[in-house]
């Protein structure tokens, strides 16, 4: 296949025969997967299961050891700028000496170039984005003054910077007050509903079917794949997270959820 | 004064002070950046595996030719980063382990080979020994060309990548992700430390040369949160430990440099983790004492309040022990003194009782009521 030929370009995201594996033990198998664009896809889970694996693999940040990756039928390399990706809160060092308009403008600097520095228009764009996720006021303020919940926030308007036409977010609401999830879902809505693509790792179950309308079911194998209410059914739970299930809320049999 | 000044118009000491600022400088800038991106202990493995090469770039040269021994300290230097990013990657030690290993196999070798050089004797084999800890004395004029080159490219690359550099420094997944080439930033940040570890040999060794690296970046990160002024006192930090200890070494016969500069180093960094604002431990103590002055006044006024409320009397006089009762201990006489020259209490006594009592003034009721979050009651009469 030629790199400049389109390869299923009517997917957000599509994934084919995608293997990663860490050592001997594979962390994700053979992974196919199709998200169409204008979705809001939860990735769930149980722990281990290859999500945050699945989402770096995509974007190219680890390499898998077979398989392919295409974002609206492009490798993801000739869609830099064109993913936002809002990685782990936990990822980052949040002492770093720096201001929160200055880690949004970190998702200009692609658009910025080498050499530039980032100007009045860049500024402009960071405190718009900042404003959009409630934080505003807090533009001038050392990171390592915010709280979880304004890491998340910070680390959402860094990626909204970019105006991209897809979003991929690790664990945006792990650890975040319910005002920050509720202000997270309300932004990613309006932003699917502008036709986007959202793609969020998510570790709640109970919320899945009132956030999300596409789910992706994972345990190294994909589960299951699809619109949220053909998914999420107590026969793919089981498959996914095994003999856990008690633990968490299970669509009743038959009856529609 | 004028012993001083002799000092200064020598040309040794001079040449000596001005390469030690360079050095100081250079380390400390880049130092900043590897103390961000946790990889203060690559520089450590870095300076000590610079030891083999030094040897031999001795024996290549037959001599103590500067040029071959820098070379081959630059080369080692750079295999042993390569050799530790092999082992992290290729197998499942961690980068601790990975760079203790590194850094004491590559240190033994060039050990090894420097008794090899000394037992064989010949011209200069001496001199090697002061690759070990330094000696400032040993610097030439030309020697400040080759530092002085190496720092201002160092400095026009950090600042020509400097957004670039903070954005691999603090999420190099980010970085990745949106498409820039992380390990060539990360590379060229690794090669420039060990430029500056080469260009640091002579003067600090390699045994104490990390700590140039290390010390003038934590003794910065306490006093200010943004990088360009980190990296810039950082910078200033290098360059004054690096030249007041080579300035001390090439004025006291024998004491190697490299001790002398990690000594006021470490010094500036223990007065830093001290008294910086806000970071400093005095002054996080300080204000931990202010938090807990405060809550032991909200509790001595909310219990007036309280007792105030159930007597409804508003000048309740609140007996000694009574207090102590209800606190569990009597507030410091330091703090009741403070509240009642803030006007807040008052002291009173009660005949017959002969004990210290004391009432809430009508500015400390309205503190209570602010402290406690509840719109204030009117006075009962």
């Amino acid at each position: 296949m030629r790199e400049d030929m389109l390869h299923e370009p009517d997917q957000a995201l599509h994934v084919e025969d995608l293997t990663v594996s860490y050592g001997a033990t594979p962390a994700l198998w053979d992974i196919d997967l199709d998200i169409p664009p204008g979705v809001m896809c939860a990735i769930v889970g149980p722990n281990g299961a290859g999500k945050s694996t699945l989402l770096k693999a995509a974007l190219g940040l680890v390499r898998p050891v077979a398989g392919h990756v295409r974002f609206l039928g492009r490798p993801v390399a000739q869609m830099r700028g064109q993913i936002g990706y809002v990685p782990q809160r936990h990822s980052v060092d949040w002492d770093f000496p720096t201001t929160v308009r200055d880690v949004v403008e970190m998702g200009l600097y692609r658009h910025i170039g080498w050499l530039r520095r980032p100007g009045k228009a860049a500024h402009a764009r960071a405190m718009a984005a900042l404003a959009e996720m409630g934080m505003q006021d807090y533009a001038d303020r050392q990171i390592s003054q915010l709280s979880g919940g304004q890491q998340q926030r910070v680390f959402i308007a860094r990626a909204l910077v970019q105006d991209a036409p897809i979003l991929v977010l690790d664990e945006p609401m792990a650890g975040v007050d319910a005002s920050t999830e509720a202000v997270i879902i309300a932004l990613l809505k309006r932003l699917r509903d502008e036709g986007r693509t959202i793609i969020v790792v998510h570790h709640d179950l109970t919320t899945v079917q009132s956030y999300f309308d596409w789910l992706v079911m994972l345990n190294i194998r994909i589960i299951a794949q699809g619109p949220v209410n053909d998914v999420y059914t107590a026969q793919n739970l089981r498959a996914a997270y095994g003999r856990h299930l008690a633990m968490i809320a299970v669509p009743s049999e038959g009856a529609a959820p | 004064m004028t012993a001083l000044l002799d000092l200064f118009s020598s040309g040794i000491v001079r040449t000596v002070l001005m390469g030690a600022a360079m050095l100081g400088a250079l380390s400390g800038m880049l130092g900043a950046f590897a103390v961000l991106r946790r990889q203060s202990l690559l520089g450590d493995a870095l300076s000590h595996a610079a030891l083999p090469g030094v040897c031999l770039g001795f024996l290549v040269a037959g001599g103590r030719d500067l040029g071959s021994v820098l070379a081959g300290a630059f080369l080692t230097g750079a295999l042993a980063a390569l050799v530790m990013m092999l082992i992290v990657r290729r197998t499942t030690l961690k980068t601790d382990a990975a760079l203790g290993i590194v850094l004491s196999v590559f240190f033994a070798v060039g050990i090894v080979l420097l008794t090899v050089i000394q037992t064989r004797g010949g011209a200069g084999s001496l001199g090697l020994m002061t690759f070990l800890f330094g000696q400032a004395a040993a610097i030439l004029r030309s020697d400040l060309w080759v530092m002085g080159g190496i720092g201002l490219a160092a400095l026009a690359v950090v600042l020509a990548f400097w957004k670039e550099f903070k954005l691999v420094s603090f999420d190099a997944d980010f970085a990745r992700a949106q498409g820039f080439p992380v390990t060539m930033l990360e590379a060229g940040l690794t090669v420039m430390v060990a430029l500056a570890i080469v260009a640091g040999l002579q003067l600090v060794g390699v045994v104490l040369m990390v700590a140039l690296l290390i010390a003038p970046a934590a003794a910065a990160r306490q006093w200010t949160s943004s990088l360009g002024p980190m990296v810039l006192l950082s910078a200033a930090i290098g360059a004054g430990s690096g030249a007041g200890g080579a300035l001390i070494s090439a004025t006291t016969r024998g004491l190697a440099t490299g001790p002398v500069v990690v000594l006021i180093a470490t010094a500036v960094v223990l007065v830093s983790l001290l008294v910086a604002p806000g970071r400093g431990l005095l002054w996080q103590m300080l204000a931990a004492r202010r938090a807990r002055a405060r809550i032991s006044d909200g509790r001595m006024l909310a219990t007036l309040q309280g007792l105030a409320t159930a007597h409804d009397n508003a000048g309740y006089p609140v007996e000694q022990g009574m207090l102590q009762t209800a606190l569990g201990a009597m507030p410091p006489a330091r703090r009741i003194s403070s509240l009642e020259q803030r006007g807040l209490i008052r002291s009173v006594t009660h005949p017959p009782e002969t004990t210290p009592h004391w009432e809430l003034t009508d500015a400390g009721h309205a503190e209570a009521a602010a402290l406690s979050g509840q719109p204030r009651k009117e006075r009962p009469q």
